[in-house]
């Protein structure tokens, strides 16, 4: 169970990552830096390695998760983590993951 | 002069930040030379996204002194021996692979910073040196001696192990040799330190490995320089008081005045102790250095009365040095009075998030977003197959001294929590957590 053995599912969602790169003088795509905390725990795309995956989710389905994690009682980490985002940043960052990742099966 | 003309029109036009970065020209077909400084969990972050975000726009060089990066992270498992050095060794094959960073093994010898033009030059032990347009540094923490008779320690014979590596392959071979009876004596630094609950963490597998090996009267000492538990107060409380009750002693408002390593004897302000079998004496501390120790400050352009790097929240810019981003244990956050920025790799990572994305706005002559979020997240093992968990969440927005007064703008932490409980699923959630958090920050 090395850490090394991992396979390096980045490969395809890499280049998905990189399609929302942007030219010089654009902004970059709003909900971008604040989704990018999400990869911490949920992989550089959102597909992993780390806890469930937030790739291939609609932006109403992850909002609503992220929502209900917020107000519910805490009993996970992610009860506490969506927390600390006001309802707006949820909103970008749902919408950001939901136009800029996709699931691992594809 | 050109550059400064260029500054002050920005300026007027309200586009500059107060610690401000110097555009390149715009559209210059040539990439901007981003040198990166250090590659723990915030130098590889940032190599990595600058490259992931900024493509073809930036060419990033990493320099590391070290082949690998050992992580102090699940690092005092491998005390225990519950994982292999191997488990925590990260290299750097797929930052340059995956995203065409330059990495080049040598330590930094000197730094120019540009004199405020915006652009350096960093020499290395190899005998080259770099040019940049901007230069992050993230070199982690140095330590601060024990103020009487600071030659008296010595770490290659008492470790603090909180640099992983070599230290902890010490600390795993004292803790191996402890028989029944005899003591294993720790320090908790002054906050701020690196990973506020890992002395606590330290302390529960050590007493639990202890346990396991049926040395039951053995005992863990362990001397807090604060007031009290900087971290989890409750799973860290319930695991003195209750789970390691007689075998862990916590003695809080201990300041460390003097160690002699030689005799494993150290001196502090709530008692002393002497010939101990272990003495795990982990000290106060500082930004590592970045120049010779014989520089001023340093190294570093500026440092605040704790040793550490004032940074701006929204860039990691350095007041008064364009161009100049520190980020990770090294910096310090500006933040709520009694509620700072942990110093931890999740959150190296999280601000250099904030940090790439700051240094290709400026490089697009944008301003940095202010509607960012920093994050920090970790489990702790209590037991050999249990762990609790903390979750913190930083906003940028106003910050408050301690009598509740606006004192400026900077990342409010907006949430702050600890697992509900110690549990057996928690621990499993460790290694996905930690996997999660290498593959994000190198691969």
């Amino acid at each position: 169970m090395s850490f090394k053995a991992i396979p390096l599912r980045l490969l395809l969602p890499f280049g998905l990552l990189l399609a929302a790169t942007q030219g010089a003088h654009a902004a970059p795509p709003a909900g971008r830096l604040l989704a990018a905390q999400c990869a911490q725990c949920h992989g550089t795309s959102g597909n992993g390695p780390g806890f469930d995956e937030v790739a291939g989710k609609s932006a109403s389905e992850l909002r609503k998760d992220l929502l209900e994690m917020k107000r519910r009682p805490v009993e996970g980490i992610m009860d506490r983590q969506a927390r600390g985002y006001t309802d707006a940043q949820i909103k970008l960052i749902a919408d950001y993951l939901a136009a800029h990742t996709s699931g691992s099966t594809n | 002069m050109h550059t400064f003309n260029r500054r002050r029109f920005l300026q007027a036009a309200g586009i500059a930040s107060a610690a401000a970065a110097l555009p390149r020209a715009l559209g210059a077909a040539t990439p901007a030379r981003v040198v990166v400084v250090g590659g723990g969990f915030g130098g590889a972050t940032v190599a990595k996204y600058l490259r992931l975000w900024g493509g073809g726009q930036v060419a990033v060089t990493l320099v590391e002194p070290n082949a690998d990066h050992i992580a102090c992270i699940l690092s005092n498992l491998v005390l225990t021996g519950a994982l292999s050095m191997d488990r925590i060794s990260l290299g750097y094959n797929a930052l340059k692979t995956n995203y065409g960073v330059a990495v080049i093994q040598a330590r930094v010898t000197a730094i120019n910073y540009g004199s405020g033009t915006g652009k350096g030059r960093v020499s290395l032990s190899n005998g080259r040196s770099l040019d940049y347009d901007h230069l992050v540094l993230s070199p982690g923490i140095d330590f601060i001696a024990p103020p009487d008779n600071p030659g008296a320690w010595d770490a290659n014979v008492t470790p603090h192990a909180w640099q992983a590596g070599a230290q902890t392959l010490l600390l795993k071979k004292q803790l191996a040799s402890m028989r029944d009876h005899d003591t294993f004596v720790m320090t908790v630094p002054k906050s701020p330190y690196r990973c506020p609950p890992g002395p606590y963490e330290r302390a529960c597998v050590v007493a639990d490995y202890l346990k396991r090996k049926r040395l039951l009267f053995a005992r863990v000492v362990v001397l807090d320089a604060n007031a009290g538990i900087q971290a989890e107060p409750v799973a860290f409380g319930e695991a003195f008081n209750h789970i390691y009750k007689g075998m862990i002693e916590y003695i809080p408002d201990a300041t460390v005045s003097s160690v002699i390593s030689q005799t494993r004897s150290i001196i502090t302000s709530a008692g002393s102790w002497s010939n101990v079998r272990v003495l795990n004496y982990i000290p106060n501390q500082r930004a590592a250095a970045i120049g010779p120790a014989s520089s001023a400050n340093r190294g570093w352009p500026l440092l605040n009365a704790q040793g550490f790097v004032p940074v701006d929240p929204l860039t990691y810019g350095v007041s008064g040095y364009p161009n100049i981003h520190v980020i990770g244990d090294a910096c310090a956050v500006p933040a709520t009075d009694g509620q700072a920025v942990p110093k931890s790799g999740h959150m190296a990572n999280a601000e250099a998030k904030v940090c790439a994305d700051a240094i290709l706005r400026a490089l697009n002559g944008q301003a940095p977003d202010t509607n960012i979020a920093t994050s920090s997240a970790c489990f702790s093992p209590i037991t050999a197959t249990t762990a609790s968990w903390l979750s913190a969440n930083f906003s940028y927005g106003n910050i408050y001294d301690a009598a509740g007064k606006v004192k400026g703008k900077g990342m409010q932490r907006v949430d702050l929590g600890e697992a509900p409980k110690i549990s057996g699923d928690n621990y499993q959630d460790m290694f996905t957590w930690a996997d999660g958090l290498f593959a994000d920050s190198f691969i």
